[in-house]
């Protein structure tokens, strides 16, 4: 049963601050915020004491001066600047760890964290929102693949072979920052292109999608290259191309074929050299020369939108919308989204759930980083398959069927195939595919938290973990990662194969009572302990190792709660919070960037809408697409906002 | 037997390839009498990089000089005794920052700190040593150097510490803000070698051509976002480059600086990725001996395992679990046991490279002699993740160039760079300044 300490029960008014300092701000023990609510004095006295120390001329540290920081209006002035050192003293970089150094209290850090967030993000929303740089990055692998298989309408993976790309900014492998071009990448995409385009010309399907002229008595070669061309070049550059852009193609496959008198020959080459083009392999928008930000252009806008719920190119009609320079109008653009999510683009709208699913709840370890030890019995292939499409499934289902956000902390329906089905032990009949099963019936699955793979890959391979559980749900579901264990302190001795039989939760217990360990752990532990009941592998049980699962827990506020059911009642409480979350990250992922102070103001704006429309999924798609970072780009003064 | 009678395209021919779990190279097609006896074959690098430390005290050998006891660890190193020098007591300063693997992964071969980020303004803040060697030796082989591993870049960004998992990833860059792709499937790996060793003179006019074209497109998008935003689009340019200068190359085979005394056999490619580890590995391991054997590069890195890497190492008797989990030992013997085992299986598997290097004769001697095989981490103990006196093993002479046979101690302290300014003395690279060297290592250059 919910027990919550007598002061609690009295809902607080969460207004920014507060919603700020909620449940992680850190664990670092948040004071009452007297001096945050009130006197900005403080925050500059934290500057100009433990900052300025050794900031100061006349050698000031890394040639950083901080003496002049003596107002909030100076501080927002270098707002960008200011959002730079705030990570540096949230990650207890500054000040150094180091003896000569004056240290803040732990209350005295987080109070001036919390201070200088809300002062810079409110000062961030009064200055009109500011989007980001026009959008410079390559496509990743995944991309790359749905693209070229949108091109030549080909049924196999074309970037199978390519190197993979690593994730940046909020999570994700679209973000540019982290697209790196090796050497081996040139190698690769030429190898790729010849392989894609031999097999485009074998296939009588794919064909008909980019052969559309063929010489013959009255085409010349030339004539029906430049008929394909035409086609096949603003598809492929996603934008209308200029007349010497189409000459130089074209003479590239005359000078072919004069060496080689082969139609095919010469077209396959000049083919595949449109697939290799940094102008096909990068999404490379307009440098803004002036000053204030610009709306994106339409042809920019199809190609956002496309990545963004397709992982790939914008179709044919999106590109004949952008040449009408009519995709932007609001009722357009709506209708052209909800034509996007539509079942006729089920696959595409797939695998933007299954790329942003996975990385953003970290469901693709499963099979690579995670993997079960020998010990753990029932993991073969395909539960592997169902545990890791249960998430994605959902997921499409929200996304397509304009579902609450909400359903992702409890729901009353699931994906399982066959194997997962008789893994949650739900009767029915069931294939290899996944399928929609309603649970209203079933007492433990609901929403993420009960998915089997959510529960596995916040695991040890040998045995469950409530310390990753906890921390899985901190930072992944809220968005507060508890800080690293400070160096020196030993893990958690949590292993399983102690002497001394006592229960993992008992191990764990001890060590809590040393204070350094208990101040996060006291708040990453019980919401682990109630998800016990799920084994490694996210099967229901009653005992482990002969000792009965306890899933009760306590919170630091002395509220008291047991199971995945209590636990999913106090998450609902903040689902301001995990909305927030999600849309932070959906955002990062649309917008294929980190995100920065500049962009929080337009999550809190979607956030807002969201809470009136019921936390409706369109909200949150609509909401990203016509935010100002989506839709405008930055010109030459990087913080000039759009009013 | 000679490639040149082969008449089928390079990919029919790939593609026919059937199967080959880690055949022994050394069936590889012999030249015959190639000019391999007639000259001392080139010198190569390799670094093996290990996730998560050792047990420490099983790690260091007992005695000094020539005369030194292998540690428990070091067994399977029992028949290199006399082709390998463990040195003690270097640690990598610049990486005794930050976090306690990113840092010690990313730095592990630039000696330098990166910077702390989540992708925007990720930094090395230094070129690997590896690269060193590679840049400075590119054009004598087809391919500049070969970057390998098992895992694929690790998902998404650690924002309990605030880096991005791409620092965990690579050992190697070739510029502070470029770290190197690897490639983990073997068969891709064959497939590259293959091509970049026997590129089909006919097919290199038409690739030029094309890649003209690229070029030209890459220039313009260049001009028109500007010099500081095209950087991804001057790395590509720069990669376009490459492989067209490659191509070019490729029409005049005679170019190669050392004919190598075998060909590569297209029937020895692999079929892709194992399901079992050591196979996964093993197969690598082959890739990289045989890279090295067919001069098709010259400096090669292979990550076992990405920073953090939880591998779980249950296939081997006597552990249970994961590589990361097990390296936070908390000093309890059941679970050191289980981490030196997994340390000396990494140490197995380097034997295992040796072994087939040696047994490849390259004139009067073997590749083995003409290589530096660095074997190391970038930390000494998983739970205190220190990287003062890192564990480390040279094997191989570089032809003579590196008195082997021997244990040597160290003053505390003494910086890697110095080993790796050794070693690119050795390599005939040698540098004047690097990280934080004060100097080579002395007594390592005969």
């Amino acid at each position: 049963m919910l027990v919550r300490p007598s002061e609690q029960i009295i809902p607080i008014k969460r207004d920014l601050r507060s919603r700020l300092i909620a449940w992680g701000a850190g664990c670092l023990g948040v004071s009452l915020l007297t001096t945050v609510l009130g006197d900005p004095k403080t925050g500059i006295d934290f500057i100009q004491h433990y900052c300025a120390e050794c900031h100061r001329p006349p050698k000031p540290k890394a040639k950083l001066d901080l003496t002049a920081y003596r107002s909030l209006d100076r501080i927002i002035t270098d707002a960008l600047e200011w959002d730079q050192h705030l990570a540096r003293v949230r990650e207890a970089d500054m000040p150094p760890d180091d003896e000569d150094v004056t240290q803040p209290s732990d209350e005295e850090r987080a109070d001036f964290i919390v201070w200088l967030e809300t002062s810079l993000r409110e000062a961030a929303c009064n200055d009109g929102m500011t989007p980001g740089p026009p959008m410079i990055r390559r496509l990743n692998r995944s991309e790359y693949s749905a693209s070229v298989r949108h091109l030549l309408d080909i049924h196999f993976d074309a970037g199978e072979a390519l190197p993979s790309d690593g994730a940046g900014g909020e999570g994700f492998d679209n973000a540019a920052e982290t697209l790196f071009i090796s050497p081996i990448h040139a190698e690769k995409y030429l190898e790729a292109a010849q392989t894609a385009v031999e097999y485009g010309f074998g296939d009588t399907r794919s064909n008909q999608r980019f052969l559309i002229a063929q010489p013959d008595d009255k085409t010349s070669p030339q004539e029906a290259a430049a008929t394909i061309l035409d086609q096949f070049l603003p598809r492929a550059f996603r934008r209308p191309v200029t007349d010497d852009e189409r000459a130089e193609y074209n003479q590239l496959f005359e000078t072919i074929y004069q060496a080689e008198s082969s139609f095919a020959v010469a077209l396959k080459l000049t083919l595949s050299a449109v697939l290799v083009s940094p102008k096909f392999l990068f999404i490379v928008e307009t440098p803004n020369e002036q000053s204030e930000p610009v709306p994106i252009t339409d042809h920019e806008l199809a190609t956002r939108l496309a990545y963004f719920l397709w992982g790939s190119s914008p179709d044919d009609e999106l590109l004949a919308l952008a040449a009408k320079d009519h995709l932007h109008e609001p009722d357009i653009l709506e209708e052209q989204v909800k034509r996007m999510l539509g079942k006729r683009h089920s696959r595409k709208v797939h695998n933007f759930a299954q790329v942003f699913v996975e990385q953003w709840l970290g469901t693709r370890a499963l099979g690579r980083e995670f993997r079960p030890d020998k010990s753990i019995k029932g993991y073969d292939s395909e539960l592997e398959g169902g545990m890791k499409y249960e998430p994605v499934f959902f997921f499409h289902e929200i996304l397509t069927k304009n579902r609450p956000l909400l359903d992702i902390i409890d729901a009353d329906y699931t994906y399982a195939n066959r194997r997962l089905a008789r893994h949650y032990r739900i009767k029915g009949e069931f294939r290899e595919q996944p399928k929609r099963v309603d649970i209203d019936d079933q007492p433990h699955r609901g929403g993420l938290l009960n998915m089997a793979a959510i529960l596995a890959i916040s695991s040890h391979p040998q045995r469950t973990s409530p310390v990753l559980r906890g921390k899985w749900i901190l930072e992944t579901l809220i968005g507060e990662p508890p800080p690293p264990p400070p160096p020196n302190v030993p893990e958690l001795e949590e292993d399983s194969t102690s002497t001394v039989s006592l229960s993992l939760r008992e191990r764990l217990e001890i060590h809590r009572e040393n204070p350094t360990c208990a101040t996060c752990h006291d708040r990453i532990d019980p919401l682990g302990f109630s998800l016990e009941n799920y084994d490694v592998l996210g099967r229901w049980r009653e005992e482990d190792d002969g000792h009965p699962i306890d899933a009760s827990a306590t919170l630091p506020d002395g509220t008291e709660f047991e199971g995945p059911e209590e636990l999913k009642q106090l998450l609902l409480e903040r689902k301001d919070q995990i909305v927030r979350h999600l849309t932070k990250k959906m955002l990062g992922y649309a917008l294929a960037r980190g995100l920065t102070y500049e962009d929080y103001c337009s999550v809190e704006n979607i956030v807002e809408d969201l809470r009136e429309q019921g936390y409706e999924s369109h909200a949150l798609l609509m909401g990203i697409i016509n935010s100002v970072p989506f839709r405008y780009k930055a010109g030459t003064d990087p913080r000039a906002g759009v009013q | 037997m000679s490639l040149q009678r082969f008449t089928l395209s390079r990919r029919r021919l790939l593609q026919g390839a059937g199967a080959a779990l880690a055949l022994p190279w050394l069936e590889a097609m012999s030249k015959g009498q190639a000019n391999a006896a007639s000259s001392k074959g080139p010198t190569r690098l390799g670094v093996l990089f290990m996730p998560n430390g050792v047990r420490e005290d099983s790690w260091t050998p007992e005695g000094e000089g020539q005369s030194f006891e292998l540690s428990k660890t070091l067994t399977p190193l029992e028949s290199f005794r006399e082709q390998i020098l463990v040195p003690t007591n270097l640690w990598n300063q610049a990486s005794n920052i930050g976090d306690g693997h990113y840092v010690k992964t990313s730095g592990f071969l630039t000696c330098q700190t990166i910077s702390k980020s989540l992708g925007f303004d990720i930094n090395s803040n230094g070129i690997s040593m590896d690269q060193i060697a590679a840049t400075r030796t590119a054009g004598q082989t087809p391919l500049p150097s070969l970057e390998l591993a098992i895992n694929p870049v690790s998902i998404g960004v650690d924002t309990n510490v605030g880096y991005t998992r791409v620092y965990g990833s690579h050992i190697a860059w070739s510029r502070p803000t470029r770290p190197l792709a690897r490639e983990i499937n073997p068969k891709l790996v064959f497939e590259r070698l293959f091509r970049a060793a026997y590129p089909q003179s006919s097919n290199s006019q038409h690739d030029s051509l094309l890649l003209d074209r690229v070029l030209g497109d890459a220039r313009q998008l260049k001009k028109q976002v500007g010099y500081e935003d095209g950087s991804r689009i001057d790395d590509y340019l720069e990669s376009v480059r490459s492989l067209e200068k490659r191509v070019e190359q490729a029409s005049k085979p005679e170019g190669r600086s050392w004919q190598p005394a075998v060909d590569m056999d297209p029937l020895t490619k692999p079929e892709g990725v194992p399901g079992e580890h050591e196979e996964h590995v093993r197969l690598m391991l082959d890739m990289i001996a045989l890279a090295f054997q067919t001069d098709t590069t010259r400096v090669c890195t292979f990550m076992f395992g990405n920073a953090v890497s939880n591998t779980n190492f249950s296939f081997l008797d006597g552990v249970s679990g994961g590589h990361h989990s097990l390296s936070h030992h908390e000093r309890k013997e059941e679970n050191l046991a289980q981490y030196q085992l997994i340390a000396q299986w990494h140490v197995e598997q380097y034997a295992y490279l040796l072994n087939k290097l040696r047994s490849m004769p390259e004139g009067e001697s073997n590749v083995l002699e003409n290589s530096m095989i660095l074997f190391g981490s970038g930390l000494r103990d998983g739970n205190k993740h220190s990287p003062r006196n890192l564990p480390l093993v040279l094997a191989g002479s570089a032809g003579g160039r590196i008195q082997t046979g021997r244990h040597v101690t160290y003053d505390r302290n003494t910086p890697l760079s110095n080993l790796y300014r050794s070693m690119l003395a050795a390599f005939g690279t040698p540098v004047s300044a690097f990280a934080d060297s004060d100097g080579e290592l002395p007594g390592i250059l005969s």
